[in-house]
């Protein structure tokens, strides 16, 4: 299978039931299709339900809800971090039907990150049982006793006994005489489960490893050894990166000009404030005409209703900087000159939802406000149109 | 406006950058600033010993470091010397570039190495960008620095067709000459006949302004070493660059302010008049052999090569569709890819004078200008839109124009 940056597309698949995080996916319910194109390429969901994750090799994507397509080397190169994920999709080598922000929200939260498993140039399995011993972890294996009998096939192969008894591990050729569980598979498989290559479950619901006796007995062996580290993998240098969220607690001083304003709007008024030179209708009101640096004093009523100069449509979800969640998209910030404003002085806030699809420049708007002002920007809920 | 009274000229001889990239997990802030130190001194054949003085930059509320200039002291190479910090948003690496003039010029200082940093993977720059709006109201509106409105603007005066044909001739232009710089961050290859595809299937970001149309979020450091005319002219390891003049002018107005019936004078417009008004310059297009403009999207790019070059009607756009904002066009734009290539925001700017600085001294590298280039535009952005507009020369021969 074609390799790109050191792995195969077929290697993510394989490995993610492994990265899957169940605890980051509790209210999680999707289906996600992926198609890789060109050599090495071919077609995968990922269902994720309520902490469940279920990775199947498909024909053809049917029923997802985001679909993700790329030729394999951008599909291996954007998983690893070697292309960028926004200039793929910049560039359109990547293409998301359906949501894009999945690749930046939900997947880094629920898998973790993918990466390139230095490959041995032979596999040995008996480098790796020669350290089982010295992985075996007594404190978790407290009154264990089993056998745990290995049967590995071809190249490399041969037969295994791990016998766990009072707290020590021993690993022994051949079979021992009673065997609390006997696992047969290929020695390469095995070299690859222990490399952390192979999903063991996976490899076990794919028939790749066959489980004779008890099978719980088989599924525990786990816990009682530390990994497999591979001797010959390259030492990576290390390089950490800090996560790091900060939240900060702030509060803003109106002064009286905007202290005016937040008291209209307790009454559901837009009080902006009109120069005594020029007679620009200042809207917030400040303190000063900054063109013509004179105090402004004067207030003056506008609106409510107002027309419509320009509008952003959004659909990109910038984090609310008041909460730091994303925004829910799409939403419509609109410029409205209210009546009796001057003309250059608009106003911006944002439109009502359902008028989406409808908004154009010069659309009559007006405000709806919240049932109980109490003089804040909460109070103008949005502007709907006339 | 009058006349700004230089107490001496000023040259650049050094500059240095880092290779602009997302992906610099394997150097941290202060390795990026020292490449770029390293890199600058090295081209100006000097050491650390021989700055007088250093400007320090970075927009600090990307990467949420206070006072970062200490921790980066360690790379810049400050202690036991001068130091300012200059935070002023998108403009800050060009505001640098004037500050370290103006040190020089004035006299206090000879020899000023002005370095910009920004590691915006290790920030929020939508978030942070947001956090420029009044506390006390718009900021619950403001969506960093995207914007559909100019697109919208665009294509009500010259038709949907034109506009979006305008757009996207601009962002592969970009595109094609980001390919010729290697320190360039995003470089994709595309093809003219990719442009109608292109606008009708990028995702959309904001109306339609889509992601194939806006620039990216790079990691990257730029240094530039300032000297006065007398050092300079005791010999240099390049060709000195003069610095002509520089304006800088931002709007204290809210946003919504730019959106009335009646438009305001756009900062850039105001700069640019201002700016040539001072010099003599009647014909900025014929006068000037390069211009590096900071153009964070390409819907912005079209609309503003009107205002810098005082353009009028839809002569910006014949300009685009003639191919005269090519690198061998009349008046090439950003030879380096821009903006819309590579953004590490605090140093944007000030590479936008370097890479003019190096199209003057004629080794750019592969997308140097093939004619000779003697008059530099350079220009910053920044929020609440803040102009900043430099002129550089090659030589030191223009006339003062006595203006005020």
């Amino acid at each position: 299978m074609a390799e790109y940056f050191g792995a195969t597309v077929a290697d993510i698949f394989n490995t993610m039931p492994k990265r899957f995080k169940p605890e980051e996916a509790k209210d999680v319910d999707i289906l996600i299709g992926y198609e890789a194109t060109g050599e090495g390429g071919g077609m995968w969901t990922a269902h994720i339900k309520h902490g469940t994750l279920t990775v199947s090799k498909v024909e053809e994507l049917k029923g997802c809800k985001t679909t993700v397509h790329a030729d394999a080397e951008t599909f291996v190169g954007v998983t690893l971090g070697k292309i960028t994920a926004i200039d793929a999709l910049t560039s359109q080598k990547l293409r998301v039907v359906g949501d894009p922000r999945l690749l930046m929200t939900l997947l880094p939260k629920v898998f973790v990150p993918f990466t390139v498993i230095p490959k041995k140039k032979e596999i040995n399995v008996r480098d790796i049982l020669a350290t089982t011993e010295s992985r075996f972890r007594p404190d978790k294996a407290e009154g264990v006793a089993m056998n745990v009998g290995y049967d590995l096939t071809g190249a490399g192969g041969g037969q295994w006994t791990l016998q766990i008894k009072d707290g020590q591990c021993k690993v022994r050729e051949g079979f021992a005489d009673v065997l609390t569980v006997k696992l047969i598979m290929d020695a390469g498989v095995y070299a690859g489960m222990m490399l952390g290559t192979i999903d063991g479950t996976a490899a076990f619901t794919s028939g790749q490893v066959r489980i004779e006796g008890d099978m719980m007995a088989a599924a525990a062996t786990g816990r009682f050894f530390h990994k497999y580290a591979d001797p010959g993998a390259q030492e990576a240098e290390e390089l950490i990166c800090l996560r790091v969220t900060n939240a900060i607690d702030q509060r803003f001083a109106s002064g009286p000009v905007m202290g005016k304003w937040f008291a209209g709007l307790r009454e559901k008024k837009f009080l902006a404030n009109k120069c005594p030179e020029c007679g620009r209708t200042q809207i917030p009101p400040r303190e000063i005409c900054a063109i013509c640096r004179v105090r402004v004093t004067e207030f003056v009523e506008l609106g409510p209703a107002g027309t419509v100069t320009n509008y952003d449509l959004v659909y990109f979800a910038s984090p609310d900087p008041l909460t730091g969640a994303g925004r829910d998209t799409p939403y419509a910030p609109i410029y409205v000159v209210l009546d009796g404003s001057t003309e250059s002085e608009a106003f911006a806030f944002e439109l009502k939802k359902e008028d989406l699809s409808r908004i154009k420049v010069g659309a009559r708007v007006r405000p709806v406000w919240a049932e109980k002002p109490t003089g804040s920007f909460r109070d103008l809920i949005y502007f709907e149109m006339e | 406006m009058k006349k700004r009274k230089k107490n001496r000229n000023v040259a650049i001889i050094g500059i240095g950058q880092t290779s602009l990239s997302s992906h610099k997990e394997d150097q941290n802030q202060v390795e990026m600033v020292q490449e770029a130190v390293i890199n600058a001194l090295q081209d100006a054949n000097l050491t650390i010993n021989d700055i007088d003085c250093i400007v320090h930059g970075n927009m600090e509320l990307f990467e949420m470091q206070f006072a970062p200039d200490l921790w980066h002291s360690l790379g810049s190479g400050a202690r036991g010397k001068d130091e300012y910090r200059l935070t002023t948003g998108g403009t800050v690496g060009m505001t640098l570039v004037c500050a370290a003039d103006n040190l020089v010029a004035s006299g206090l200082y000879d020899t000023v190495l002005a370095v910009s940093i920004q590691k915006l993977q290790e920030g929020n720059t939508t978030g942070g960008i947001t956090n420029m709006a009044d506390p006390l109201w718009f900021r619950n509106l403001q969506t960093g620095a995207l914007t559909g409105t100019t697109a919208t603007e665009l294509i009500n005066e010259f038709g949907e067709e034109r506009a979006k044909r305008a757009a996207m001739k601009y962002r592969i232009m970009m595109d094609k000459h980001a390919m010729l710089n290697p320190r360039a961050h995003r470089r994709f290859g595309l093809e003219y006949e990719q442009g109608p595809d292109l606008a009708a299937t990028s995702p959309q970001l904001v109306g339609e302004l889509r992601l194939i149309h806006m620039c990216s979020q790079s990691d990257g450091a730029c240094a530039m070493i300032l000297t006065s005319e007398e050092r300079a002219k005791k010999g240099t390891a390049k060709p000195p660059v003069w610095i002509r003049d520089h304006i800088q002018a931002h709007r204290e107005e809210t946003i919504p302010n730019l959106f009335g019936y009646v438009k305001p004078e756009m900062t850039h417009h105001y700069c640019a008049r201002k700016l040539y008004e001072r010099n003599g310059i009647t014909d900025p297009v014929e006068y000037f052999d390069v211009f590096e403009m900071y153009d964070p999207s390409a819907w912005w790019a079209v609309d503003w090569l009107r205002e810098f070059f005082l353009l009028k009607g839809d002569e910006h756009l014949q300009m685009l569709e003639r191919g005269d904002f090519d690198l061998d066009g009349r008046i090439p734009i950003n030879p380096s890819g821009g903006v819309i290539a590579s953004n590490p925001i605090s140093a944007t700017a000030m590479l936008r004078a370097a890479e003019a600085a190096l199209q003057i001294r004629g080794d750019a590298g592969p997308h140097q200008i093939k004619r000779e280039v003697k008059h530099a535009l350079a220009s910053g952005f920044g929020g609440t839109f803040w102009t900043a507009l430099m002129m550089l020369e090659k030589d030191l021969d223009w006339q003062e124009v006595e203006n005020g």
